[in-house]
């Protein structure tokens, strides 16, 4: 697996890298919201216990030959159910097509623009989803994903619709924790469960860094993608716009002080200028020259696979600090999700591909426990595997703690159409301001000026 | 210089000037087929794959568009958005800086050098010339990298031994100023070869007598390269600068590898521009005015240029 995980981290990164952007677009997607899924707070993660997962019944006489298209590591995850699915539709073919991310992208709006070639089924990134919803090039499956809407992790849907249409399903879900380093904290002395707000957070760093001389996170300044700020806004359910649209980076208080924040821990020495998924990126990470890093729950994955496996029981997880007591613990970062396409002339195959993959219980988890993609599917929560202690955390319950901020991520208006875009925006204007050119206030409201000049957002 | 523009195909050969209309111009097509069905391949080519992608463009450039789903006419609406588009000038003016980062010391280099491989004196002028021109035909993704590790900051080589110096590191790819240097380092690297062939070729059309008249008449062998060899390479010098604006406002792959445009877009170009507007954005129709307006602009500049550099010539 560690090809497939590496592969991945470097498309994820050159994806990141092509300082990109989405088209220029309205408002975003901000249909009915669907009422938010089970009280988030003291009850089970696992959602609402009243909806139950629709019995899938195989109709085995379908026939065709569907092409699904996406990474090498989503794609390797996909075939751990395809023995099951071709005991239930013997007469489905499948025929795969890999390529990195940013390949499957543009293969995917080429073959839109010219009007033929997609594939029947393609794994989309949240982050570009809404971009292909607005295309009109998904296949409409509000009657076939109805009865999953309660069942899924609710934020997931936010990009898969537009005017309460559904156009994709979720697979796969990036609940946000702090990975720390026990080694590092112990040496300095910190206790992790003493830090419940980002001021603890950042007291804390500074203890590290006297204490141990170790920096608390990685955050590039010349090289920054903005990731760490879209989890940290996410967090506080904010994002580059408004429910109705509008710019707000420039708006929102909680926006800029969580931008200072981050100055904060530069100008003080408490971050590591690394690059993300580069060889030193890594390497901080497997020797322990970082204290933590704020990350979803597919970082778990990568250090086991690849980045630190030789770390195992030196890491172990906590959920995100707080700004003011009462907010939130959980973000997001990234997810995927399985998309019909429009030209397509196999749909109901197509269909019966994506409900057997992500709307059954046995299949996601299938998935997890294999190549530990985390499901959206809430059933599978109340599975004793998430209950299990996990050996790298160092005995941590990381899937249950997963499980659990995963029920409270907030709906946050970033993946949207123009995500990319807005996101390539913001790079530069965050790199300006930690290279020392400008103020966290200036790097906004530029950030926020270009974005409503480029997209014609208000 | 990364000429990957070839100048348009010629204006097609006019027609055997038909002295008189004929009243039959089928059957004067008919008794022309063969010379017309001989001539056919290229313009058919040339409609294919130069008149429809240029009209297509055209049209582009005149509607906003999302994808090609849906098209909205917008007349001269994205060449307005882009006359003050701060991202698209910004590039331009990238472009104009790295030129004068890189562009007059590769120019010298490739002078010198190329003096230097035309000169009797050196021995193994092949195996020189084809090492010198290496790099160029090296894959420029891979020298891309390759140029990264070396200047990381951190855990680059070149830093590793410039601190053996007692330097302290420089943030090559980490800074607007550096990373232009970096970029400029990987142009000359990559292009010098190239050019040096383009000066040496010139050289070579030089007599020898020239150089050697001027060294009877007591020039040493510098004063005779800037008195005499420089000023007769001056076409060549200027076809070889002409080459390098192009190649500075249409760089892509190099900036692309090496720093992916940044930071903070101090080395992005025009056509990396052009190519996110296109590729990630899909605004198609904004894309396609920006790439006329690129197209304007490098050939206005290349007018300047052509005329800062040829200015008191006598023709």
């Amino acid at each position: 697996m560690t090809g497939s995980r590496r592969i991945l981290a470097l498309g994820l990164a050159a994806l990141l890298s092509i300082t990109a952007c989405g088209g220029t677009s309205p408002p975003s997607a901000s249909g009915p919201t669907v009422p938010s899924s089970a009280a988030p707070g003291t009850q089970s993660p696992s959602g609402p216990s009243e909806a139950t997962l629709p019995p899938i019944s195989p109709d085995p006489s379908l026939t065709g030959t569907l092409t699904v298209w996406g990474w090498e590591a989503a794609i390797n995850t996909l075939k751990e159910v395809d023995a099951d699915f071709a005991a239930a539709y013997p007469n489905i073919t499948l025929e795969y097509v890999v390529a990195p991310p940013a390949d499957t992208y543009r293969n995917l709006q080429l073959a839109v623009s010219a009007g033929s070639g997609a594939p029947d089924v393609s794994v989309i990134e949240d982050s570009h989803l809404a971009q292909f919803v607005e295309l009109e090039a998904l296949a409409d499956i509000t009657d076939q994903v109805s009865p999953y809407v309660p069942l899924m992790n609710d934020y997931k849907w936010e990009q898969a619709q537009l005017d309460g249409r559904y156009y994709a399903m979720p697979w796969d879900s990036g609940p946000v924790a702090v990975y720390y380093r026990r080694d590092v904290f112990e040496t300095a002395g910190v206790d992790p469960a003493t830090i419940e707000t980002w001021e603890d957070y950042y007291e804390a760093a500074k203890t590290i860094k006297a204490e141990a001389g170790v920096p608390m996170w990685q955050h590039s300044k010349a090289r920054n993608f903005a990731r760490l700020f879209e989890k940290m806004i996410w967090q506080r359910g904010l994002g580059y716009v408004d429910d109705q649209g509008a710019v707000i980076l420039d708006k929102d208080p909680k926006i800029l002080e969580v931008l200072e924040y981050m100055g904060r821990m530069w100008e003080e020495d408490l971050a590591l200028d690394n690059e993300e998924w580069t060889d030193p990126w890594y390497a901080a990470f497997a020797d322990g020259t970082v204290a933590t890093q704020v990350e979803a729950v597919w970082m778990g994955t990568f250090f086991k696979s690849f980045i630190a496996p030789e770390a195992a029981g030196k890491w172990g997880v906590f959920k995100l600090p707080v700004w003011q007591a009462g907010d939130v613990q959980a973000s997001n970062d990234g997810g995927s999700q399985l998309a019909i396409f429009e030209q397509s002339e196999q749909k109901e195959a197509a269909w019966a591909y994506v409900q057997f993959y992500l709307g059954r219980s046995e299949s996601q988890l299938l998935m997890y426990e294999k190549q530990d993609i985390f499901p959206s599917l809430e059933p599978t929560y109340e599975d004793p595997f998430f209950s299990e202690a996990d050996p790298y955390f160092g005995g941590d319950k990381a899937r249950e703690l997963f499980a659990e901020t995963v029920a409270e991520i907030p709906n946050a208006n970033i993946y949207t159409a123009d995500y990319q875009e807005m996101n390539a925006l913001l790079q530069a204007e965050i790199q300006k301001f930690a290279l020392g050119e400008q103020t966290a206030q200036q790097a906004l409201a530029a950030a926020a000026q270009l974005i409503r000049d480029q997209t014609q957002r208000p | 210089m990364p000429s990957t523009r070839t100048p348009a195909a010629a204006a097609p050969p006019q027609g055997a000037a038909a002295p008189r209309l004929s009243y039959q111009p089928v059957a004067r097509l008919w008794r022309h087929r063969w010379p017309l069905l001989f001539i056919a391949p290229f313009f058919v080519l040339f409609a294919v794959f130069f008149l429809y992608p240029v009209g297509f463009s055209l049209w582009l450039g005149l509607h906003s568009t999302r994808g090609l789903a849906r098209s909205e006419f917008v007349g001269f609406g994205n060449f307005e958005l882009l006359f003050r588009d701060p991202l698209f000038w910004g590039s331009m003016a990238n472009a104009v800086i790295l030129f004068l980062i890189y562009v007059p010391l590769m120019t010298v280099l490739a002078i010198v050098l190329a003096s230097v491989l035309n000169a009797g004196f050196l021995r193994l002028q092949g195996l020189w010339r084809a090492l010198i021109f290496l790099p160029h035909i090296t894959s420029m993704v891979a020298a891309g990298y390759t140029f990264r590790l070396l200047l990381e900051r951190d855990s680059g080589y070149v830093n590793a031994a410039l601190s053996f110096f007692g330097v302290s590191p420089i943030p090559w790819l980490d800074d607007q100023w550096w990373a232009r240097i970096s970029l400029g380092l990987l142009m000359i690297w990559a292009w010098l070869g190239y050019n040096t062939v383009i000066m040496l070729a010139g050289l070579q059309t030089i007599p020898r007598e020239l150089v050697e008249a001027a060294k009877v008449d007591g020039a040493g062998r510098f004063q005779a390269l800037i008195r005499i060899t420089v000023p007769l390479l001056k076409p060549v010098i200027v076809f070889a600068v002409t080459l390098s604006v192009i190649g500075t406002f249409s760089m892509f792959a190099e900036p692309f590898v090496l720093t992916r445009g940044g930071p903070a877009r101090a080395t992005e170009t025009p056509v990396m521009q052009i190519f996110s507007t296109t590729f990630e954005e899909l605004r198609y129709g904004y894309a396609a005015a920006m790439s006329f307006v690129y197209f304007a602009v490098v050939v206005g500049v290349t007018i300047v240029q052509l005329a800062f550099m040829t200015r008191g010539d006598d023709r």
